[in-house]
């Protein structure tokens, strides 16, 4: 062996030393992400992973001939399986359920991998330096790469990278040096062609990762909700993915935030009680979209209410909201009640097709961030809408946020006024949302604001609601065009408006 | 050596994986075999019976007082018209099995989908009669206080309307404007500016230059000139240069009138933007109505007061005028039998080159049929996973055109739905066959397997969607062979064109949109309300 293999072995070792680390940071960072609480997730993998590098230097003593060859057949194998790590997390989380098994194997293999390659460096290197010499020479390198991982992960590889492909370009630099070694030595190496042959696939199949990782994180869901997915589900008409954090549940429509359940109170008090307080023994209602229940929830408080008709398009939710144990909880079982009937079915079409008349219509779709959202916002379905609203009923419109998008929502409550309603405007402030809107609307000419609500509220007061209908100026009322379906002019509105906020 | 196997096997997994995963990129190979569907339409066999002429002799002898040869949109108008002036006693014949002419329409699973015409531009103020049918169905809903018509906002076409797929991106509307030089936007406009002006430009003899119906234009030698050149030349003449524009031109021509603007008069071709001048108050100026199923919609509205008096499947092979009556022979295909109508009077609602080949014993048929051209046309219904739009591009429109294709595109057949259902959707696609002759376009279509239409129709189509063809379940295609009558040069203001409408001894009558030279429902229509009211004033 010549100086030129010890040198390229000892900056190997740099690079091993390197690797290592950042797959244990990956690992660590991830963990923490995915699952919450970084202290236990970080201790329990440096904890795993440097146990499993001490397996990996006691199983080192069973490989006795071609040790050069072993030690870049097992780099090659680390490049795999370090590289690939985040990737398979990322992807794997939401959909199996033993993820904290899989995550201590995967480190595990990693480390046992990484402990083999230090003693195999120590014994092919044995002849070449005094043992003293020895272990000083590759231990340095050892702590220099280590000390160089801990600080290019957290300053410019997961900033500028992410986390995914930070794994992959790792795996990408293990398996070069493989090559690289293999190349050189191959005289001297019995499997020289399979390995570099192995190496090349590798870096091919790690460098397609590299390459697509922005696709790989937009499958795994888990990357962009930024919490831990506790159900996802794809039905024909939406994605709907719950999370869980320490203290709140989330549900998103299309990646869209649909409430907290730690202030949604807030949004469905503010939804419900202004209209049904000031309706006179209200006792048909009908909600559109608000398959989760929680409209309905409020709803279900007034003794007076008779039916509750529940026009959700999809299945999927009013299942999912009716079966869950903690949605269940959430909503306060209101999708079993005995007086509600839940159509699953287009609104705008089961709208059309209606005759007779509602106390109390709850609107609450999702924002018209689209053009097939945008038309259950135009003029014509609010003229279907006030074609059948009870003489002294009041349907109440969620309309998106007056002081992000203050065109859009005045331009909903124009287009209210203009299909032959009266709109009364309030806001109030959700934490989760920011400050949202609703729209009143209603066919008498005079709106007296209720002085008390039903109790049990947590949010909603007299006093409380007349300063929900204060607009201050950032937030005041401005002209707008009328929203119909042939010019979707909302839709325009609210793509501006909310433009520099996605 | 079991776990270096092992390791190995792995290895190469991947890589084999990785390999597929960018050939099969590369390749189409033979991705068409999933996609169903049929070549439909056009009566061509029954309607050849007619060269063959070997008919039973009539089983059945029928006395009417108005027999209407023809269910398109002119049969149907004047029949309607007929109907509510106080003549019940009359019989619509049609060849095919569907009324409407080319205002026909299919459904499907996903969705109702035109075969043929499929929208209707705001009417143009002074057209009464077209207004009045629009209020009697409901598509005109009311007068506002400045009287404009209040337009049904259902049938109204919805925002968003057209895109046009121009140098890999999609941009908003179908007129070139992404990535246009100044000079050639500078152009655009002088021809719109000048288009606009020609629009509400009046002649001498105080009609306007270019009127819908055709007929009521005004007759100013100024504006017959324009018929004698086509519409290229006239933008040569004005030193258009513009490619893009010139592209635009010929598009418009070939969506109206199914022929190139090399061969389309330039009084046909101006009068398709300087022609329509409806307004609305609850919509804007160029605003179309549609619907999922087309113009098939107005057929049938058309049709509802006398529904029971139609019948499909007929051939009229002979119509012989009489001393006291107009014998008209039809052969029933379902049955082989043939009847003979005995008609006082017989509209003859269908184009020229099946009128006169039916009409016995009257003069001028040669020369009728000569100057009459019509245009084949392709129209296929697509049905298929809704395209996905990239963030920040335009989404799925009414229209959506490919610059630079021998297609006008696609219509979103389910734009008008009022459903969010995001899932699959039917893309009605359109392809006027101007490359050769119309005869050798028409001889040509006839021999193509649904196959081949499916490597045309999905070849084009990956240009702007790629990916596309994986995602389609369904292709069913129309072959029209005579789709619409060719306004070409010297047709509009020809001697033979404005003759050939006129009555035959006050019993035999025509109304054809081939009669005002341009194939639009305002002309259909207006043609079967003039044939009417000259039976009425006969």
């Amino acid at each position: 062996m010549q100086r030129s293999l010890t040198f390229l072995l000892l900056v190997s070792v740099l690079v091993v030393a390197t690797c290592g680390l950042i797959y244990e940071l990956a690992a660590g960072t991830l963990a923490s992400y995915l699952l919450g609480d970084s202290i236990t997730q970080f201790s329990t993998i440096i904890g795993v992973y440097l146990f499993a590098m001490g397996i990996g230097s006691w199983l080192s003593k069973f490989f006795e001939r071609n040790l050069l060859a072993w030690f870049i057949q097992i780099e090659i194998m680390v490049g795999v399986v370090g590289g690939c790590s985040s990737a398979i997390l990322f992807l794997l989380f939401p959909h199996i359920e033993f993820f904290r098994l899989l995550l201590y194997l995967l480190i595990f293999i990693t480390g046992a991998l990484v402990g083999l390659e230090i003693p195999l460096l120590l014994r092919i290197l044995k002849s070449k330096f005094e043992f003293k010499d020895l272990v000083s020479k590759v231990f340095t390198f050892d702590y220099i790469g280590a000390l160089l991982a801990s600080v290019v992960f957290p300053l410019v590889l997961v900033p500028f990278l992410g986390l995914v492909r930070t794994s992959f370009l790792f795996g990408i630099l293990n398996v070069a040096v493989a090559y690289i070694l293999c190349h050189r030595f191959r005289e001297e190496i019995p499997w020289a062609n399979y390995l570099k042959g192995s190496a090349l696939t590798v870096m091919l199949l790690l460098a397609g990762g590299f390459a697509w990782a922005d696709e790989i994180m937009t499958i795994s869901e888990t990357a962009t909700y930024n919490e831990r997915v506790v159900y996802s589900v794809s039905s024909s008409y939406q994605r709907i993915v719950l999370t869980k954090n320490n203290h709140e549940l989330r549900l998103y429509l299309n990646g869209n935030l649909q409430f907290s359940s730690q202030d949604e109170y807030r949004y469905h008090e503010a939804l419900v009680h202004p209209a049904m307080q000031s309706i006179h023994n209200p006792s048909r209602v009908l909600i559109l979209g608000g398959g989760d229940g929680l409209a309905l929830r409020e709803i279900l408080k007034y003794p007076s209410v008779d039916s509750v008709t529940l026009v959700d398009l999809d299945p999927e939710m009013t299942h999912l909201f009716s079966t869950n144990e903690t949605l269940r909880s959430l909503n306060h079982n209101s999708l079993h009640s005995s007086r509600l009937k839940i159509v699953n079915a287009d609104a705008f079409e089961w709208l059309r097709s209606q005759r007779g008349f509602y106390d109390f219509i709850c609107v609450d779709f999702p924002d018209p961030g689209n053009y097939s959202v945008g038309k259950l916002y135009t003029l014509s379905f609010y003229k279907e809408l006030a074609r059948v609203l009870a003489p002294e009923g009041k349907t109440v419109i969620q309309s998106t946020s007056p002081l992000i998008a203050p065109k859009s929502y005045w331009c909903v409550y124009h287009t209210v006024e203009k299909a032959g309603m009266n709109a009364v405007p309030y806001h109030t402030y959700v934490p989760s949302f920011g400050e949202w809107g609703f729209i009143l609307g209603m066919k008498e000419t005079h709106f007296s604001p209720p002085d008390t609500f039903i109790s049990g509220l947590n949010y909603l007061s007299g006093p409380t609601f007349l300063s929900m209908m204060e607009f201050p100026h950032d937030m005041s009322e401005r002209p707008t065009e009328i929203n119909k379906l042939n010019n979707q002019i909302l839709v325009h509105y609210f793509e501006d408006e909310w433009a520099g906020y996605q | 050596m079991q776990r270096r196997e092992f390791v190995r096997n792995v290895l190469l997994g991947g890589a084999s994986l990785f390999v597929v995963r960018n050939l099969e990129a590369c390749m189409p190979g033979d991705s068409f075999a999933h996609i169903q569907g049929s070549i439909r339409g056009g009566n061509s066999k029954t309607s050849h019976l007619l060269r063959e002429g070997k008919f039973p002799p009539a089983s059945k002898f029928v006395d009417v007082e108005c027999l209407i040869v023809g269910g398109g949109i002119s049969g149907l108008s004047a029949a309607r018209k007929l109907v509510q002036a106080g003549i019940t006693d009359i019989i619509v014949l049609d060849l095919e099995d569907h009324i409407g002419g080319n205002s026909h329409g299919g459904k499907n699973e996903v969705s109702a989908y035109p075969w043929g015409a499929h929208y209707l531009p705001l009417v143009n103020p002074g057209q009464e009669e077209l207004i009045s049918f629009l209020k009697e169905i409901g598509v005109i809903r009311s007068v506002a206080e400045n009287g404009l018509p209040v337009y049904n906002e259902y049938y109204l076409c919805q925002d968003p309307e057209e895109r046009l797929f121009l140098r890999g991106q999609w941009q908003e509307g179908i007129i070139p404007s992404f990535g246009l030089p100044d000079s050639h936007q500078a152009e655009v406009k002088r021809f719109l500016d000048t288009m606009q002006q020609l629009r509400y430009k009046m002649g001498k003899d105080g009609k306007e230059a270019f009127a819908i119906p055709a007929a009521e234009s005004s007759q100013d030698a100024e504006f017959r000139e324009l018929d004698k050149i086509s519409m290229k030349e006239y933008m040569m003449r004005e030193k258009y240069a513009s490619p893009e524009l010139m592209w635009y031109i010929n598009y418009c021509c070939r969506d109206d009138f199914g022929t190139p603007a090399d061969e389309t008069s330039a009084w046909a071709g101006i009068h398709y933007f300087a022609g329509r001048k409806g307004v609305a108050a609850n919509a804007e100026m160029n605003s179309v109505l549609t619907w999922p199923e087309g113009n098939k919609f107005l057929a049938e509205k058309l049709a509802a007061e006398f529904s029971d008096k139609i019948q499909t499947g007929q051939l009229i092979f002979n119509v012989r005028l009489n001393a006291d009556f107009v014998e008209a022979q039809s052969y029933d295909v379902q049955s082989a039998s043939v009847v003979c109508y005995r008609a006082k009077k017989v509209v003859l609602a269908v184009p020229q080159f099946v009128a006169r080949r039916i009409l016995n014993n009257t003069s001028s048929g040669k020369e009728i049929m000569d100057a009459f051209h019509y245009a084949p046309w392709m129209v296929a219904n697509v049905t298929v996973k809704k395209p996905e739009t990239r963030s920040g591009q335009i989404e799925l429109c009414w229209d959506n055109v490919f610059y630079n294709s021998e297609s006008l595109g696609y219509v979103n057949a389910c734009h008008q739905h009022l459903s969010s259902h995001p899932g699959m959707v039917v893309l009605t696609y359109y392809l006027p066959l101007t490359k050769g002759s119309p005869f050798e376009e028409r001889t040509n279509a006839l021999k193509q397997t649904h196959r081949s239409w499916v490597e045309v129709i999905v070849k084009d189509l990956e240009q702007a969607h790629p990916g596309i063809g994986k995602e389609i379940t369904t292709i069913d295609v129309w072959l029209w062979g005579h789709a619409m009558i060719r306004p070409e040069k010297n047709f509009m203001f020809s001697q033979v064109r404005q003759e050939a409408g006129k009555p035959i001894e006050g019993k035999i009558f025509f109304a054809h949109s081939d009669l005002s030279g341009m194939s639009i429902f305002e002309e259909a229509f207006s043609q079967g309300i003039r044939a009417a009211k000259e039976i009425l004033e006969a």
